[in-house]
């Protein structure tokens, strides 16, 4: 353990409405989380909560540490390395970082999906089942079903119902993107993990994809990073500002896009840099 | 500096000598210079390149081709009046072999008289066959001696089973001792056929079997002996056993003698080229052509024929004559075996030194390991293979599992076995190096969507992994296969023979024989082409058999290539 002196926290004195979250309105608990790449520190001292059943966005410059920390969660910085993590962060009161948490089960909780669509090489159908397949589920009747409600819920179902066995290599950027996602919930996660999902698509599949996020809230807690503030202040109820690898700022969108607390916040989101 | 300063001395000389020179030179060199830059002498090289290559691989096959199958055609054959040296006469039936011309000077020791201005004297090589009544199949004629060239229709070509092929024309068919007329000869050498075919079922499968049994017994009852358990009851049962077989046996042989009196009732007589008559047994052939009867269709029927005799028959005469069908049979098992073997270790290994060695020096020294393994002649692995696998494995396999066979080796003596594993270990380092590189081009997205749902490394390895470098492992074995239907060399120390009475496969349990010697296209090249007893016969088969070595090869590949191509097509969207 490197000792960080806790500072008070400062975030917590702008997150108005979220200090006031029940234990149970809250899906993750983010305490004093350092994270260095070798020598190189990249996050430094993150602590906030992620409310359960809503979108929160991480914004912030490149390089800020806003997908290093979204991968935190799902533990994907587990394959860099000379990755070093230490804080917490907690899933129903477990520390997902402690020695004895399987990998393969918290990824099942927390699913992820990233900048570029990345389907398997096999047909549509056995990219949705994938997640299942490894759980081992056979019934036929079960897989039928979690591909169409996942397909569904993904929007997609209409676009590729007829051709459930064709290869997944075969539909476009932002359909890809799609059954990604529709893969990704297919497990039935708890929190659903979205790394700059539209940046690799064109402007009609990113409103696609921006009104599916919208219903998936429903279901899930989204935890999304973007590079892009008017997507940030489209779809997130709460967004985090990044930079340097601090959390230097984080509340409800509305406070932060319209009055933040922070020079450095204002400074971003008028364009000063960044 | 003082080279500096003779450059511009060497400017300074340029420039006092006549300028009009020098504009010329300029104007010459950024010619030349421009037309260099342009990439144009690059393209011509290239092109030179793949050209010379293009010709080399056609040029090879064309010969191979064209010897190979000419072997196949039927000849016309021709009868020539030789006048020779002593002024005598005489008759030379046979086809044209080759034709050469040689310097008159090499004929000074003949006493033939040429006229001053002749230099070169044209010779042909005759193949008379009737090796048994002349000693020489092969003679060579000077073209001057010969007087007349006639294409006699009624000469016969007679291939017989021993001593080769009989030119000459028929005159009576013998049946039963009697005289019954020339046109009973197709009829007659068709029963023969038919009977000599039974005779092979019968030698082959059925005593086989009966032989493979018994000595099974024989092996059974040592066993017993050697563990003491052998009780007198088992003694009965075994004793039993044998006296039921050998009464098959003694069955079986009078059916086989039965079927020998057949064959042997029916002769014809023949004359030779000299006139000589002489009788041959009907048993002794194996088909009867007038050569020069037969239409151009006909040919290509004959030629089509001998090319499937060819393929699926036994080899004769010490190699030189028939088939090479248990060569066939020896190079492509030996080649499946070995693919089986190579494949998950190959494949095994590169996952390890991908996936799971640490980047270190020692991983470092692994891979230099296996990249140089590639490099080591393969005689070596040959020495290797009868050192360590034929010697110590087989001899340790023997010691365990087959006491009862010692001193005589099953698995302690070279086999099909042996030769598919160190031509395994010989292609090793093609399939680790080939599945490595594929490895390294999936996309790091693929491995992360599948632990992103949960996946551990191994099942995604195996799930997304492998089957997206599938088309990399592919290659890898169609390299492999492609070096090793080639190898001979090795082979020849672990398991290759000139004759293997038994293909490794047959239908006495356990079916697949392992520990069996076997035939190879590439070994019987070598043992036709230089360890055969009448070079001039063999010379042709050698063409022949390497061109079928050449288009089983190219029949592997090319089935690999085909499942390859089938999986790249699969996974091609992935290759951003």
């Amino acid at each position: 353990m490197i000792s960080v002196t806790p500072k008070p926290l400062t975030s917590q004195q702008t997150i108005r409405d979220l200090s006031t979250l029940t234990p149970d309105q809250v899906a993750l608990k983010i305490q004093n989380l350092n994270l260095s790449y070798g020598d190189k520190q990249a996050l430094h001292n993150i602590s906030m909560l992620i409310p359960k059943g809503q979108v929160t966005a991480f914004i912030g410059p490149s390089g800020c540490g806003k997908s290093t920390l979204l991968r935190c969660i799902n533990r994907m910085n587990d394959l860099v390395d000379d990755c070093h993590i230490d804080g917490e962060i907690i899933l129903h009161d477990e520390n997902i970082y402690s020695k004895h948490v399987d990998v393969a089960m918290l990824r099942r909780k927390v699913g992820m999906v990233f900048q570029r669509p990345n389907p398997f090489p096999k047909t549509i159908y056995e990219n949705v089942i994938y997640g299942l397949r490894l759980i081992g589920e056979k019934n036929r009747r079960v897989l039928d079903e979690a591909v169409e409600t996942s397909l569904k819920s993904a929007a997609l179902w209409n676009e590729v119902k007829d051709r459930l066995h064709e290869s997944a290599l075969g539909l476009s950027g932002g359909q890809q993107q799609r059954l990604v996602i529709a893969r990704a919930i297919a497990v039935q996660p708890e929190v659903l993990l979205l790394d700059e999902p539209t940046s690799a698509l064109d402007p009609i599949s990113t409103l696609t994809i921006e009104e599916l996020i919208n219903d998936l809230k429903e279901q899930f807690t989204v935890v999304i990073v973007t590079h892009n503030m008017q997507q940030a202040a489209r779809v997130s109820d709460q967004t985090a500002f990044m930079y340097m690898g601090d959390l230097i700022e984080y509340s409800d969108t509305n406070t932060l896009f319209t009055t933040p607390a922070k020079k450095k916040t204002e400074d971003y989101i008028t364009g000063r840099y960044g | 500096m003082k080279s500096m300063n003779t450059m511009n001395k060497k400017n300074s000389k340029n420039k006092s000598s006549s300028i009009n020179v020098k504009e010329q030179n300029s104007a010459m060199v950024s010619d030349s210079k421009k037309w260099f830059q342009s990439g144009s002498p690059w393209v011509w090289l290239s092109a030179a390149g793949v050209s010379i290559s293009l010709i080399s691989v056609l040029g090879l096959l064309w010969l191979i081709a064209s010897r190979g199958l000419s072997y196949f055609w039927p000849a016309t054959i021709y009868q020539f009046e030789v006048n020779d040296l002593q002024g005598k006469n005489h008759t030379v039936i046979g086809e044209i072999y080759d034709r050469e011309s040689i310097p008159v000077s090499q004929l000074a020791h003949s006493n033939m008289v040429f006229s001053a201005e002749t230099k070169m004297v044209e010779r042909i090589l005759v193949k008379t066959g009737n090796r048994e009544l002349v000693n020489l199949d092969f003679r060579w004629l000077l073209v001057p001696q010969i007087t007349k060239t006639t294409t006699p229709k009624n000469v016969v070509v007679i291939e017989r089973r021993t001593n080769g092929n009989f030119y000459g024309f028929i005159e009576n068919v013998i049946l039963s001792g009697k005289e019954v007329g020339k046109d009973k000869l197709t009829e007659l050498v068709t029963r023969v056929d038919d009977f000599q075919d039974q005779i092979e079922t019968l030698q082959k499968s059925d005593i086989g079997a009966i032989n493979y049994q018994l000595e099974r017994l024989r092996l059974k009852e040592k066993k017993l002996k050697i563990n003491h358990e052998l009780t007198s009851t088992k003694q009965a049962e075994i004793d039993g056993e044998i006296v039921n077989l050998q009464s098959e046996y003694k069955k079986l042989e009078q059916h086989l003698m039965a079927l020998r009196k057949q064959v042997a009732r029916d002769q014809m007589i023949v004359k030779t080229m000299s006139g000589k008559t002489t009788t041959i047994d009907l048993e002794n052939v194996l088909s009867v052509s007038f050569a020069n009867q037969l239409t151009l269709v006909d040919k290509v029927g004959v030629f089509i024929e001998k090319i499937g005799h060819f393929i699926s028959d036994d080899p004769r005469e010490a190699n030189t004559e028939g088939g090479v069908f248990p060569a066939i049979f020896g190079t492509v098992l030996m080649v499946l075996l070995m693919t089986v073997i190579v494949s998950p270790f190959g494949v095994i290994a590169a996952i390890y030194l991908h996936e799971y060695a640490g980047n270190n020096a020692l991983t470092k020294m692994l891979r230099i390991a296996v990249i140089n393994l590639a490099g080591v002649p393969s005689i070596v692995y040959g020495i290797f293979g009868l050192g360590f696998f034929v010697y110590v494995l087989g001899g340790s396999i023997d010691a365990l599992f087959f006491p009862e066979t010692l001193p005589s080796p099953t698995f302690g003596t070279p086999g099909v076995l042996w030769s598919a594993i160190t031509l395994a270990i010989l292609t090793l380092p093609v399939v680790i190096v080939s599945t490595e590189e594929g490895l390294a081009r999936i996309p790091a997205s693929m491995r992360h969507g599948s632990l992103a749902l949960g996946a551990t490394k191994v099942e995604t390895l195996w799930r997304i992994i492998l089957p997206i470098a599938s088309p990399a492992i592919m290659t890898g074995i169609i390299l492999a296969i492609a070096r090793a239907a080639g190898e001979v060399a090795p082979l020849m120390l672990v398991g290759v023979v000139k004759m293997a009475p038994t293909l490794p496969l047959d239908g006495n349990f356990p079916f697949l024989h392992l520990e069996r010697k076997f035939m190879h296209l590439g070994f019987h090249i070598y043992d036709v082409g230089f360890q055969s007893p009448n070079v001039e016969a063999a010379r042709p088969l050698v063409y022949a058999t390497a061109l079928l070595l050449v288009t089983i090869i190219v029949a592997l590949n090319m089935s690999a290539v085909s499942i390859r191509n089938k999986l790249r097509e699969k996974y091609r969207a992935l290759e951003h």
